[in-house]
C-alpha cells in the first residue's frame, strides 16, 4: 500500500482558537477515507491547510515523496492535488462543459503566447481536453446537460460538476469537501459510483461527509476529528460505535 | 480638412484606449485608472527617442509601447502580489507619480511640454495615410481583444473574475494572468500614445491627467463592459459631445470642467438606469463553435 499523502505536524490557530493541533495523517492509493467529526472540528481547516489556501503555523505537507510547503495553492494543485468546495464555487459565467474544460491539468489557453502563436497545440489540447470532459459527464449522467449553464441545474447536480471539475486535472489526491450534503436521488448513487472508480483507478480520497450512511458505505476507513485534533482512526464502523466519540459528536 | 483629419485621429485613439481598457478592467476585472498614465509613457518614450536620438519613428512608436508594456508590468507585480484592490490605489500614486516626474525633469521638456516631435507619414504621404494607419490601428485593437475574449483565454478570463479561488483551486494561476492582460492592455495603451504625438506632434502632461482616466472609464462603462463594441460606441459618443460643446464657444475655463462634469455624471446616471451600458454583455461565456449555434446568446 502506497503512501500518496502524508501530513506531519499540522499546527494552526486563528488567534486564541486552533483548528489544527499537531495533525498527523496518511493517505494511501486507491484508499477513501473519510473524515469525520462534528462541526467545528477543523475538517474543512485540514483541507485548506493541506492545500494551502491557508498557511500553517508549523507542520509539513508532502504529496509523492514531494514537499509542498513552499508552494501556493495552484501549484500545490499542479503538482497533483484536488480538492471541492463544501458551497461547490462552480464559474457561474461558463456553462457546464467549460467549467471542466478550464480545470485541465495543463491548460495552454492560460497563456497568452500559446493563444496568439500555437494555435496548433492548442487545438489539439482542446479536442483532447473536450473528450475528457465529455466521458466525465458521461460517468456521471450528465452528458445531456454539458451546454447548460450551472446556475440552472439542480443543486445535486451542481455538486456533481463540482466533482467532475476536481477529476479533470488527473490528481494523486482527492479531497471532497461534503459531496453529498444536499445530494439525493440519482445524483446520490452516481456520486458514490464515481467517487469508487476515481479510488479503483488509484487515487487516494479523503472525504468529509455527516453523511454516516455515505461514509460507511464507501470509506475503507474512517478518522475522527475534535477540537482541531485527530482523536482516532479505524474502521468506520468501529468509529460510529465508540460510544466517547458519538458523544463528541453529538455533544452533551 | 485638417480639422476634421484631428478629430478622426482623436476618436480612433479614444476606441484603442478604451477598448484595451476594456479588456483589462471589463475582461480582466483589474480596477486601475492609470491607463493616460501608459498613454503618456507611450507618447513621451516615443517623442523623446525620435526627436532627440534620432531613432526612426516606426522604431520609436515600438519603443513607446515597450516602455508602457515595461512600466505596467512594474506597477502591478508588487501590487498584484498582495491583493487585486491594491492595484487601484497603486495605479492612483503611478498616475500622480510619474506625471510629476514628467513635470520636473528637463528632457520631458516639463509642464510646458514636449514640442517639435517628428511627424510621421505626414510630409511624404499626407495626413489622409496618418488616419489611414490610426484607422488600421485601431480596427487591429478592437479585433485583438474580440479575439481573447473569446478565445480559451477568454474562458480562463471569465472564471478568474467568476472567482478566484476555485480558479486557483483548478491549477490556475491568477496573478500571471492579471499581470499579462494589464500588461497588453497598457502596451497598447503606449502605442495610442505615440501615434499621438507624432500627429501632432506637441504632447504636455496636463493632457493626461485624471480627467483623462475619468473619460476613458466613462467610455467603457456607458458603452458596456466586456462587449467589443460597448468602448467604441462609448468612444465616438464621449468624444462627439466635447466637440459639440466646443461649438458653443464657451471660455476654457468653464469647458474643463463642464468635461469633467458631463463624465462623471454620465457614470452615475448609467450606473443607477443603465449598469449594463449601451452595448449589454452577456453573461454567460461560450466557446466559438458552441456559440454557432447560440449566436444570439452571446456577443462580447
Amino acid at each position: 500500500m502506497s503512501v500518496v499523502l502524508t501530513v506531519n505536524g499540522l499546527q494552526k490557530s486563528f488567534g486564541g482558537i486552533v483548528v489544527a493541533r499537531d495533525v498527523n495523517l496518511t493517505l494511501h492509493r486507491g484508499r477513501i477515507v473519510g473524515l469525520i467529526g462534528p462541526n467545528g472540528a477543523g475538517k474543512t481547516s485540514l483541507f485548506n491547510l493541506i492545500t494551502g489556501v491557508v498557511k500553517p503555523d508549523a507542520g509539513a505537507v508532502v504529496l509523492d515523496g514531494e514537499s509542498l510547503n513552499t508552494l501556493k495553492f495552484h501549484q500545490r494543485i499542479r503538482r497533483g492535488l484536488s480538492r471541492t468546495w463544501q458551497n461547490i464555487r462552480l464559474f457561474p459565467s461558463l456553462p457546464v462543459i467549460d467549467n471542466l474544460l478550464v480545470a485541465t491539468h495543463d491548460y495552454p489557453g492560460e497563456r497568452l503566447v500559446n493563444i496568439l502563436f500555437r494555435r496548433t497545440r492548442l487545438r489539439a489540447h482542446n479536442k483532447a481536453a473536450r473528450d475528457k470532459a465529455m466521458d466525465v459527464l458521461g460517468k456521471m449522467g450528465l452528458a445531456g446537460v454539458a451546454d447548460d449553464r450551472v446556475v440552472d441545474l439542480p443543486y445535486g447536480q451542481q455538486k456533481l460538476i463540482g466533482v467532475a471539475r476536481a477529476l479533470m486535472g488527473d490528481a494523486k489526491c482527492l479531497l471532497l469537501d461534503e459531496p453529498m450534503a444536499g445530494v439525493e436521488g440519482q445524483s446520490y448513487a452516481a456520486m458514490q459510483r464515481v467517487v469508487r472508480e476515481v479510488a479503483e483507478h488509484g487515487v487516494a480520497v479523503c472525504v468529509v461527509e455527516h453523511n454516516v450512511a455515505f461514509i460507511r458505505d464507501l470509506c475503507d476507513e474512517g478518522v475522527f476529528m475534535f477540537s482541531g485534533a485527530i482523536m482516532a482512526r479505524g474502521s468506520v464502523a468501529e468509529l460510529i460505535r465508540d460510544p466517547q466519540l458519538t458523544e463528541l459528536y453529538f455533544g452533551h | 480638412m485638417e480639422y476634421l483629419y484631428g478629430i478622426i485621429i482623436i476618436v480612433g485613439l479614444y476606441v484603442i484606449l478604451a477598448s484595451s481598457f476594456n479588456l483589462i478592467i471589463g475582461y480582466g476585472g483589474l480596477i486601475s485608472i492609470a491607463h493616460p498614465v501608459f498613454f503618456a509613457l507611450g507618447a513621451y518614450a516615443s517623442a523623446v527617442l525620435s526627436r532627440d536620438f534620432g531613432i526612426p519613428v516606426p522604431l520609436a512608436m515600438l519603443a513607446g509601447m515597450l516602455v508602457a508594456f515595461v512600466s505596467s508590468i512594474a506597477l502591478a507585480l508588487p501590487s498584484l502580489r498582495v491583493s487585486g484592490d491594491y492595484l487601484l490605489i497603486a495605479s492612483i500614486g503611478f498616475q500622480l507619480g510619474v506625471l510629476e516626474v514628467i513635470k520636473n525633469l528637463r528632457f520631458t521638456g516639463g509642464p510646458g511640454g514636449f514640442t517639435n516631435i517628428p511627424p510621421f507619414l505626414i510630409r511624404d504621404l499626407g495626413r489622409e495615410s496618418y488616419v489611414l494607419l490610426v484607422m488600421v490601428v485601431m480596427i487591429a485593437v478592437v479585433l485583438l481583444v474580440q479575439w481573447i475574449a473569446r478565445s480559451d483565454y477568454g474562458r480562463a478570463m471569465s472564471a478568474m473574475r467568476d472567482d478566484e479561488l476555485a480558479f486557483a483551486s483548478v491549477g490556475r494561476d491568477a496573478m500571471w494572468m492579471k499581470i499579462a492582460i494589464f500588461a497588453l492592455g497598457s502596451g497598447i495603451a503606449g502605442v495610442a500614445g505615440a501615434l499621438y504625438a507624432h500627429y501632432f506632434r506637441f504632447i504636455a502632461p496636463e493632457q493626461f491627467e485624471i480627467l483623462q482616466s475619468a473619460a476613458i472609464l466613462t467610455m467603457v462603462v456607458v458603452g458596456g463592459m466586456r462587449t467589443t463594441w460597448g468602448p467604441v460606441v462609448g468612444a465616438l459618443l464621449l468624444e462627439a459631445v466635447p466637440q459639440a460643446i466646443t461649438f458653443l464657444q464657451l471660455p476654457p475655463s468653464v469647458l474643463g470642467p463642464i468635461q469633467g462634469l458631463l463624465f462623471t455624471g454620465l457614470v452615475l446616471v448609467f450606473m443607477f438606469f443603465r449598469p449594463q451600458g449601451l452595448v449589454p454583455a452577456v453573461d454567460v461565456w461560450r466557446a466559438p463553435q458552441a456559440r454557432a449555434g447560440k449566436a444570439e446568446e452571446f456577443r462580447p
